[in-house]
């Protein structure tokens, strides 16, 4: 068989840039018939992106996409399925108060004289779920009385009898499944995988990438950083392609040492004991000291937000308690910790940090508010002052301050946000992911202002799947796997040794 | 033995608030059955369907739409213009089956106009038919201020029709009763009835009604990527309630004959707290029509009820509809926000334990709503109002009726007294009809004097007891509050050794069909009262 | 430190200001009136006080301008009041209850004396605005802390509320004889005193949301609540207080509509009011998704809708035939602002630009 026949996809060049950030830079993609090949790589580095361009969510700036030998441009997701590829998403795209039989066929149910055939729909539903997916439920129930992994399936299916798919696209399955669940989905995928189909496997569990796929391809940053055969590729060295250095080049670097600063303080800040939540994270220990830049390394999925939101109140600890200068808190909401002169910046800065419509000044100034209440009011030229002063500071481009925050952009409006918390004057500074999507000179910036504050005597606490960045700017390293904390490092680091930590093997 | 109860309501489970619904509104009429003899009579029973046949038909339409998410709140003005409407073309000469064909027409039109908007242009439904309800409202009153009257033929027969009931007819001859019947409106009423449970059940076009709303509107979007005709359905559910509330407008004007801008006001409300009870939700995709119809039956048996009280306000049904839907909107948000937290767990016994408390929750609402209901029904009665009420109205002062003064020309031999006030001018007047042709009539400073052939007057007298019914229980008091700008109505009629006196207030629909059919005959014959007379 | 003068008098900057549309449709509606209704603008003086169509344009939009206050911050926070109405007629109900009791008994006993009342002034208005608050209360409790959709939760007000109105004065309307309540409705001092009440609360609320954090945490929690969370904003507490404020406001508004009629009429005060607060809302361009809120622009927003109503009167349209009106002002006044003509309005100016 030549190559051409046997990739039923070919994606070349493919480039795409949002204002601000270039979230695909001339990658290419193949996939075989009948294979599953798995696409990873960390948040921001082009996986989401590459499937909108391949299902038409978005129209790529250059590249060309071969489907069964012919090129196609899908003009949207329906248009996709038509052309023979189906996604599933992980919010399940189906109408839970419906039966599971009319998610599979609404649109093209079996009809007799007077309207719906239940008797005809309810069997060919039934016989479709055990054909394709040797999978035998009753399809009468409404859809929302199953389960997250079986109502999966009945995605699976629809999207694979609309037409017969060429391509199906898993975009994170697993995230909200139980192991027994994803094996019974394992099961299918492979079932389909000996039916010519070919399947794009999005997940960020690693294990599961070794379990399943023939082949992995790696993004980051919106570069292609290769496709390599499962079989030959050794976890670490995935890992190590997927946040940092190649495998060869760790082995050839000599060991790191972390930033020494003379002004970390001996006592905790910040004590964590046996902190921890059902489903977020394990219970875990930690100290923080002031004039220390704690880094937090692990992949996506971790537990690394959920810790940084535990710290800061957003979510309350099942198990564990906090203490904070020697007193034990016992509250656990933003505005407490704010008060106590702790500060997050959070993950997704759309959906957690910028209010867009409102200025850049009021967004700066919106949490130091909250800190002084309803009625103690920053008269409007305090405002202006402390606005200007972080622009100036922080290099933020924007014409006035009075500018909606959404017109601004990704890098810009991260800064704000930064400068809203810089603005509390936080004893504890945690910044998650802070450079996502931002360029390059204004990563190295933000990197130097976390020392430079670090330097002034406040404690950090970094989190960015990069991990050369986190090895830059921390005085201590802690590793996150699988929502646990597994290790912990300072002074002077293999960073080999981190990436083995990382990936759960050992060095 | 507890152990099959359980499982089968929890297979039924979605059935649930369907039955509760239908249990009160047959329980409340069989308290109501056993506290008033009247009630037991099954005409009363029949009467329920004759009363709301307009209401089923409306909010059949309704729960469509909600079904979707949505809302429609113009069916108030939709109804009202179809009255005005259909009783202007009547009365300027029109075939009636074409203004009935018209009328259904307008109301798919109004319904496709606001249709677009929600849809194409992207406004809130509830913003769009409610300006859809003031310019239906409206316009009523650029086609005519005051009520007109409907007397066509075809709609005579189209309302009042009896279709007796199979199988009752000979057990009521057995006990000397009349025989129970229905009218026409009612069997239009079920078929519409029927054709929305065919519909939402049968039609890829219902269920893409339900995939619209389901998850609270949140699935709209995956509607679409289901590739459903997300648009093209939500254009056609909004027609279809136009549609439906002109009928429902049909089979008012088939009940009341006569129409007017004022008619159905707040019915918009009683088709939601209908819908609502019916087991619907109002955040869509959730509910079944057939609830729909339990939902419409608890509203005829309260005001039933109210009515056989006799001694409250018809406000007081506002009341009630409004903590029920209340309790009901309450129940139902909380049991669904409790469903979603527990859908999470994933703990079998956890969900379990959950279930039975939810169950015994329900169970406690019942009672509590039944216990609440009956309160609102005897406290009243038992703290005794006793309904004299003087109305002061801002605008115009509602004159008492003139008792005294009718029962005097009785005495000097008048057949028929008609005494009205209020209204847009706020008269006082009061008429004499006697046996000779003479008409009387004044307004306390002026008087009027005309004169009809005497048969006239002898046909007025047999058609309104013979034909109306007028001694019969069919015609009752129906006094209330009178609306601004509405009128007030007293007449008393005495012929072959009976007497019978009975008010009425325009605007609403309580007035009994016979008596409405006797103001427009009267109405005509009555000479104006002009000053200086 | 750089000096931030006021955003200067541009023409761009007074066009995209929120106050230029609704001033704009006021001057037409005015302009209209000045064509077609002779005596319009005639403003007669009699003993110092002013009186004239204009003047009661205001006059007659003050119960409207005073929901229309409580019910931008509501719809600043992303949700809507709709029992405003009913707020209104409970307010009214509990302050004629209060003046004259016979009702209660099932009498009604005219009261023929002008400074005749059951209670003193300052307990009557301070019952019916504490009842008032109290029905706030319960709207923000419903969908602050038990999350229920604010206009299924306020729409349970809408209904029981007209009953609950009822209940109080026993299904009578209540006459109101006290002169000095009827002042707040019918009192003069060169202008209609209700206008001074509804600067005085203009006043207040404009120093309540601007001169303290409160404005600032309304549109950010109406723009994006989870990001106010984040940044320690009580999202509850926000909702449960501009739903209390827009309870109290109906309820004074409820007042002065009683005092202007001199009844306490649970069936009829505040009808449709609801729909005109939200109207004068939107057209002040107060988006029902929430964000940012301009007073101003919902008062002439309010004044809009007034003018509009007054100068058909002028004209000899009937009382209903306005509906039909106001539904076609509402069809325009949505489709301005709807996406699809901003986007071609947007699309020809910048048209206009290039060339």
């Amino acid at each position: 068989m030549s190559e051409t026949n046997a990739n039923i996809l070919v994606m070349e060049g493919v480039s795409k840039a949002f204002p601000g950030v270039q979230a695909l830079d001339n990658v290419d993609f193949t996939l075989r018939r009948g294979e599953i090949h798995c696409l990873v790589g960390e948040n921001g580095a082009g996986k989401s992106t590459l499937i909108k361009v391949l299902t038409g969510v978005d129209q790529p700036d250059a590249g060309m996409i071969i489907l069964d030998g012919n090129e196609i441009h899908s003009r949207s997701p329906q248009h996709a399925q038509t052309l023979g590829i189906s996604t599933v998403y992980q919010e399940i795209n189906l109408c839970p108060n419906l039966t599971v039989a009319e998610n599979i066929l609404l649109g093209r149910e079996p009809r007799k004289w007077n309207g719906i055939d239940w008797v005809r729909m309810n069997a060919e539903a039934g016989e479709i779920l055990k054909r394709v997916l040797d999978v035998d439920i009753d399809v009468t129930k409404l859809l929302g009385t199953y389960t997250v992994a079986i109502q999966q399936m009945v995605a699976i299916a629809r999207a694979l009898d609309i037409t017969s798919a060429k391509i199906l696209i898993l975009d994170e399955p697993t995230s909200s499944l139980d192991e027994h669940e994803v094996q019974q989905l394992f099961k299918v995928m492979r079932k389909l995988r000996e039916d010519g189909v070919g399947i794009i496997f999005i997940t960020h569990f690693i294990g599961q990438v070794y379990e399943i796929s023939d082949r992995i391809t790696v993004l980051r940053n919106g570069l292609l950083i290769g496709t390599f055969d499962t079989s030959s590729l050794q976890r670490v060295e995935l890992i190590a392609k997927m946040i940092g250095r190649s495998l060869d080049d760790l082995d050839e670097m000599s060991k790191i040492k972390l930033e020494s600063s003379k002004h970390i303080r001996t006592e905790a800040l910040l004590k964590a004991d046996g902190l921890g939540r059902a489903g977020s994270i394990s219970p875990f220990d930690l100290e923080l000291h002031a004039g220390e830049v704690v880094g937090l390394a692990g992949l996506l999925g971790s537990g690394r937000t959920e810790t940084a939101n535990l710290l800061f109140g957003i979510d309350k600890p099942d198990t564990g308690s906090i203490t904070y200068e020697g007193v034990e808190v016992t509250e656990y909401t933003p505005l407490a910790s704010i008060k106590r002169g702790v500060a997050l910046l959070p993950e997704d800065r759309k959906a957690e940090g910028v209010v867009d419509d409102l200025t850049v000044r009021e967004n700066i100034v919106l949490a130091m508010q909250a800190n002084n209440g309803w009625f103690n009011y920053l008269s409007v030229q305090e405002q202006y002052a402390i606005a200007d002063k972080y622009i100036e500071i922080l290099q933020i481009a924007t014409p006035s301050p009075d500018q909606p925050v959404k017109n601004l952009s990704g890098g810009n409006q991260q800064k704000v946000i930064l400068a809203r918390w810089l603005a509390t004057n936080p004893h504890l500074l945690i910044l998650d992911e802070p450079t996502r999507g931002i360029d390059v000179g204004t990563k190295a910036e933000i990197q130097k202002l976390v020392l430079s504050l670090a330097d002034e005597g406040k404690s950090c606490v970094f989190i960015s799947s990069e991990l050369e960045e986190v090895l830059r700017t921390s005085h201590r390293i802690i590793v996150l796997r699988e929502r646990e904390k597994v290790a912990e490092f300072s002074g002077e680091v293999d960073e080999n040794t981190i990436i083995h930590a990382i990936a759960g093997s050992e060095a | 033995m507890l152990e099959r109860v359980n499982k089968f309501i929890s297979n039924n489970r979605k059935f649930i608030p369907i039955f509760s619904t239908a249990v009160l509104a047959l329980a409340a009429y069989g308290i109501g059955a056993y506290f008033f003899v009247g009630m037991r009579n099954p005409q009363v029973f029949f009467n329920l369907f004759r009363n709301s046949s307009w209401l089923l038909i409306s909010a059949v339409g309704s729960t469509l739409v909600i079904l979707t998410g949505g809302i429609d709140l113009s069916v108030s003005g939709v109804v009202a213009l179809t009255t005005v409407s259909s009783a202007v073309l009547l009365r300027d000469g029109w075939n009636a089956w074409g203004v009935i064909l018209l009328m259904l027409a307008m109301g798919m039109t109004l319904g496709a106009i606001m249709g677009s908007f929600i849809v194409y242009l992207k406004v809130q439904p509830f913003i769009a038919t409610l300006a859809g309800m003031w310019f239906a409202r409206g316009m009523c009153f650029f086609i005519s201020d005051d009520a007109v009257t409907i007397d066509d033929r075809l709609f005579r027969i189209l309302g009042k029709t009896k279709i007796l009931i199979p199988g009752l007819t000979e057990i009521a001859a057995n006990q000397g009763n009349p025989a129970p019947y229905i009218s026409i409106p009612v069997i239009v009423a079920f078929i519409v009835l029927i054709v929305g449970i065919y519909i939402t059940q049968f039609t890829r076009f219902g269920r893409t009604v339900y995939a619209i709303g389901g998850n609270e509107g949140r699935n709209e979007q995956s509607a679409r990527l289901m590739g459903l005709r997300v648009d093209r359905t939500k254009l056609l559910v909004y027609t279809f309630n136009g549609f439906c509330s002109a009928l429902a407008g049909l089979a008012l004007a088939l009940f009341v004959y006569s129409g007017h801008g004022l008619y159905a006001p707040g019915f918009e409300l009683e088709v939601i707290a209908s819908v609502v009870m019916g087991g619907t939700m109002l955040t869509g995709g959730s509910g079944y029509v057939i609830g729909t119809l339990f939902g419409v039956m608890v509203l005829a048996v309260t005001q039933a009820l109210i009515q056989f009280i006799g001694s409250l306000s018809s406000w007081w049904t506002k009341i009630v509809i409004g903590v029920l839907t209340l309790i009901f909107i309450g129940v139902q948000t909380g049991l669904a926000t409790r469903k979603d937290k527990y859908a999470l767990t994933q703990d079998a016994e956890a969900l379990q334990a959950a279930q039975i408390r939810r169950r015994r929750q329900a169970f406690v609402w019942g009672g509590f709503v039944i216990i609440l209901v009956l309160g609102f029904i005897f406290v009243p009665k038992l703290i005794g109002g006793n309904g004299s009420e003087t109305t002061v109205s801002a605008a115009c002062e509602v004159a008492p009726f003139r008792e005294d003064e009718a029962a005097r020309m009785i005495a000097e031999g008048a057949v028929i007294v008609y005494n009205r006030a209020a209204g847009p001018q706020c008269v006082d007047e009061i008429f004499a009809f006697y046996p000779d042709g003479r008409i009387l009539g004044n307004d306390g400073t002026n008087q009027v004097e005309s004169q009809v052939p005497p048969s006239e007057v002898e046909q007025l007298l047999t058609t309104i007891s013979r034909d109306y019914e007028w001694y019969t229980d069919e015609i009752y008091n129906t006094y209330h509050n009178p609306c601004r700008q509405c009128f007030t109505h007293f007449i008393v009629m005495s012929h072959d050794g009976q007497e019978k006196a009975v008010t009425a207030v325009d605007g609403g629909v309580d007035m009994p069909p016979g008596y409405g059919l006797t103001l427009a005959i009267i109405r005509p014959l009555l000479p104006e009262i002009t000053a200086g007379q | 430190m750089r000096n931030h003068k006021k955003p200067s008098f541009t023409w761009r900057n007074i066009i995209e200001s929120r106050l230029f549309f609704p001033l704009i449709a006021l001057f037409l509606i005015l302009l209209f009136d000045f064509i077609f209704v002779p005596g319009f603008f005639n403003i007669e003086n009699r003993d110092g006080n002013l009186y004239g169509s204009l003047i009661d344009i205001f006059r007659n939009g003050s119960t409207v301008m005073l929901l229309a206050i409580g019910m931008t911050l509501v719809i600043a926070t992303g949700g809507v009041d709709l029992s405003v109405g009913a707020v209104m007629a409970i307010a009214a109900s509990v302050a004629g209850i209060l003046m004259n009791p016979s009702a209660l008994r099932n009498e009604v006993f005219f009261v023929t004396d002008p400074t005749y009342t059951f209670q003193p002034l300052w307990v009557v208005i301070g019952t019916a605005l504490v009842v008032s608050i109290i029905c706030g209360l319960w709207n923000g409790v419903l969908v602050a802390y038990m999350r229920i959709q604010p206009m299924v939760a306020t729409l349970i007000l809408m209904i029981a509320g007209r009953g609950i109105a009822q209940l109080i004065t026993n299904g009578l309307r209540v006459q109101i004889t006290y002169r000095p309540y009827a002042y707040i409705g019918q009192g003069w001092i060169i202008l209609p005193f209700s206008l001074y009440l509804v600067a005085f609360v203009y006043a207040l609320t404009w120093l309540l949301t601007r001169k303290t954090a409160i404005g600032m945490f309304i549109e950010s929690v109406g723009i994006n609540f989870r990001s106010s969370f984040f940044s320690g904003i009580d999202e509850k507490k926000i909702k449960l207080l501009v739903y209390t404020f827009c309870g109290l406001c109906a309820g004074i508004a409820g007042l002065v509509a009683s005092s202007n009629i001199r009844t306490s009429d649970a069936n009829n005060i505040g009808l449709t009011t609801e729909l005109d607060a939200i109207l004068a809302v939107v057209i002040g361009g107060g988006s029902m998704a929430g964000g940012r809120f301009s007073l101003l622009a919902s008062m002439v927003g309010a004044l809009v809708m007034q003018a509009i109503t007054q100068s058909m009167y002028a004209r000899g349209v009937p009382a209903f035939a306005l509906q039909a009106i106001k539904a076609l002002v509402v069809v325009f006044v949505i489709l301005l602002f709807s996406e699809q003509v901003r986007g071609f309005i947007r699309g020809l100016s910048t048209k206009k630009k290039e060339v």
